[in-house]
């Protein structure tokens, strides 16, 4: 399993890419191939503010509903609709075009309360 | 009592669990159930004895009654050797295996989940994750009452038959318990988790005791 290297990581496998202050979320390709193919997205609602462990969005496969949780806090500023009609992106490019919803962060530094990809790497089996 | 075991493993307070019952005769719908595979009206299912309840679960519409074993693993599955062939595949071996205990071959299907005989779909497979810990399941059939699935289109798959360990093996069908006994035991080996048995009536660890009540 690649794990990229320049993202941060939370336990419950979502990853957080932060650029300007807005942090990117998805979650990663150990949480897809879990999930097997997803067929349906819920996704927050731009405005939304969550506080980090906030249940934010739901991912849906045939036979499993996964909750997606808020790895930080902020206001939801952007979110990838294109997964409303093709959910398996997530399923093909977790770590990009896969990608769930955008985050404007209250405090930057929440990110080094999570994990780096050696770290997550660790945590995971290999799939 | 199933959300009470899930905050409770959630909270590490107890370790992997799976509950393994009958449920009294209930039609359930998953996360996004559509009432179109109902076949009958709310008052008919009522007339039959048949409770309706929405599931939070993954999955389309089923049906539970005594006579057919529902597994509900309460598993941390964030990190776990054996999960990452993926719990629903894991789920789906451990209905294969018990039937291969009963001498029926069971399979997969092809962009379909759950277990299959010839004779049709004797398991069917439901579940949702918060924090990664799984609840809801595995339901399979020993010796049930079928007429309950012919009021729902089962997993909204239409034309496919419902089977049960009765309507294969008749006479030579095995008791719930005996049924029961390998299922658990392809859920150990399956999962790599070993398991300590408890009666849900008789006397349970304090931990477990505190997150059923």
């Amino acid at each position: 399993m690649a794990v990229p290297q320049d993202l941060f990581y939370a336990k419950t496998h979502e990853w957080v890419s932060l650029e300007d202050g807005i942090a990117t979320i998805g979650i990663t390709d150990f949480a897809q191939s879990q999930l097997s193919d997803l067929t349906f997205v819920e996704l927050p609602e731009v405005g939304t503010e969550f506080e980090s462990g906030d249940e934010a969005a739901v991912v849906e496969s045939v036979k499993a509903a996964a909750d997606v949780y808020a790895p930080v806090a902020g206001e939801v500023v952007a979110v990838n609709s294109n997964l409303e009609d093709a959910p398996e992106l997530i399923n093909k490019d977790a770590f990009g075009s896969g990608w769930l919803f955008k985050l404007r962060m209250a405090d930057e530094s929440e990110v080094d309360d999570l994990m780096d990809a050696d770290t997550y790497e660790e945590l995971c089996p290999s799939a | 009592m199933q959300r009470r075991v899930l905050a409770a493993r959630q909270e590490g307070r107890i370790p992997d669990t799976v509950l393994i019952l009958q449920h009294e005769p209930v039609v359930t719908l998953g996360n996004r159930g559509r009432d179109n595979y109902l076949l009958k009206t709310a008052e008919e299912y009522q007339a039959m004895g048949i409770d309706l309840f929405h599931a939070e679960r993954g999955g389309d519409v089923t049906f539970h009654a005594p006579g057919q074993w529902v597994l509900y693993p309460i598993l941390h599955l964030g990190g776990n050797e054996a999960d990452s062939h993926g719990y629903l595949s894991n789920l789906e071996e451990i209905a294969i295996q018990t039937l291969g205990d009963f001498g029926i071959k069971g399979f997969r299907k092809a962009g379909k989940s759950g277990a299959w005989t010839d004779a049709g779909k004797i398991a069917a497979i439901g579940f949702r994750l918060k924090k990664w810990v799984s609840f809801h399941g595995m339901s399979f059939n020993v010796n049930l009452d079928l007429s309950g699935f012919q009021t729902i289109v089962p997993c909204g798959l239409v034309g496919e038959p419902v089977a049960s360990l009765k309507t294969i093996l008749g006479d030579s069908c095995p008791s719930m318990d005996s049924v029961r006994n390998s299922l658990l035991e392809h859920f150990s080996n399956v999962c790599q988790r070993d398991l300590e048995r408890f009666d849900a009536d008789g006397e349970l660890p304090a931990a477990l005791q505190d997150a059923m009540t």
